[in-house]
């Protein structure tokens, strides 16, 4: 199912569903309407600071995953997928777990011509693949690289992924960038003014790559259009992922 | 004495070198517990990851604080397994 929500009512529905034994796999596709800023688990104790810097028009949560803040918003489209403990898709190691999902979102795009490359364990066991000439920033998730996340030809980050696993499930989280977010905001909140530069060098988006449909500077009517299409192939692509399941979207 | 920790295959492909955090401790020493009752949050690899008690017991001591890190292998807590 695809839903317009706001990032507390993503955080809400994955509490929610986490709260009582995950008996089948479940997802929802988010769209943001408006912006808000998602820290990391480990983050939380700059919450009330951030908070603060930001505003009080821009919300900011923390949410239960691991990996740096994310800045949510209209230029950013979410896939969230529960699944029961002994899952098929959840079982092995841990970084394997996220294969799949970085997988379903690398032919979900290619559909809309963009071409992606998965980051392979190995690569990234050889040294940071990001962008010649800029260093991870692991305090933006979209500023450091992960097993299994989306980049294009030259190691900027398009999707991030990110998952919690608890006694009663588990609950993968992939955000995929369908325009540029505007960057200084996110960093001015985090008090990381001086990673502007990197974090736009080091990120890359749907439009910027040629998305059929997208255009950097759409109008919100045609940015809409993409939105939709994007994100009911995300769930159309999920809907099969899980089907055999007896899944619920 | 049962230690409390990361099971290896949550390692399995993780960079070497890479540390996992105890976000935090949900159980206090001393606490008595039953068998799947999480005990702490740690991160590893974007997962925040509940480890869940391996037996009935108490949880007799705190190893790695919460804040700090932990590599492969190491036991963050010690459980004495009892009712």
């Amino acid at each position: 199912m695809q839903v317009q929500a706001s990032a507390a009512d993503e955080q809400d529905w994955i509490r929610e569903a986490l709260a009582e034994p995950v008996r089948r796999p479940c997802w929802r596709v988010w769209r943001y309407r408006t912006p808000a800023i998602v820290l990391g688990l480990s983050q939380r104790r700059l919450r009330e600071a951030v908070a603060v810097r930001a505003g009080s028009s821009l919300p900011v949560l923390v949410r239960a995953s691991g990996g740096g803040a994310v800045l949510v918003g209209p230029w950013m489209v979410s896939v969230t997928v529960v699944l029961p403990v002994r899952h098929r898709l959840a079982e092995g190691a841990l970084v394997d777990s996220y294969r799949w999902l970085g997988e379903l979102h690398a032919r979900v795009l290619r559909r809309f011509g963009v071409e992606t490359r998965l980051l392979q364990p190995q690569a990234l066991r050889e040294g940071d693949a990001g962008p010649a000439g800029t260093a991870p920033l692991p305090w933006a998730c979209f500023g450091a690289l992960s097993p299994w996340e989306l980049v294009d030809d030259e190691g900027r980050k398009l999707c991030g992924l990110a998952q919690q696993r608890r006694a009663n499930g588990i609950a993968l989280v992939a955000g995929t960038l369908m325009r540029r977010p505007p960057w200084p905001v996110l960093c001015e909140a985090l008090d990381r003014s001086e990673d502007l530069d990197a974090l736009t060098r080091r990120t890359t988006d749907c439009a910027a790559l040629g998305a059929r449909g997208a255009t950097v500077d759409a109008p919100d009517e045609a940015h809409e259009r993409f939105a939709a299409a994007l994100a009911a192939s995300f769930d159309a692509a999920l809907a099969r992922a899980l089907a055999p399941e007896d899944a619920t979207g | 004495m049962i230690e409390i920790g990361l099971d290896d295959a949550a390692w399995k492909d993780v960079e070497p070198g890479t540390e996992a955090l105890v976000d935090r401790w949900l159980v206090a020493e001393g606490e008595r517990v039953t068998a799947g009752t999480p005990l702490a949050v740690v991160v590893l690899v974007k997962t925040s990851i509940e480890i869940p008690a391996p037996a009935d017991g108490v949880l007799e001591r705190i190893v790695v604080d919460a804040g700090s890190t932990f590599g492969r292998g190491v036991a963050i807590g010690l459980l004495r397994e009892g009712r």
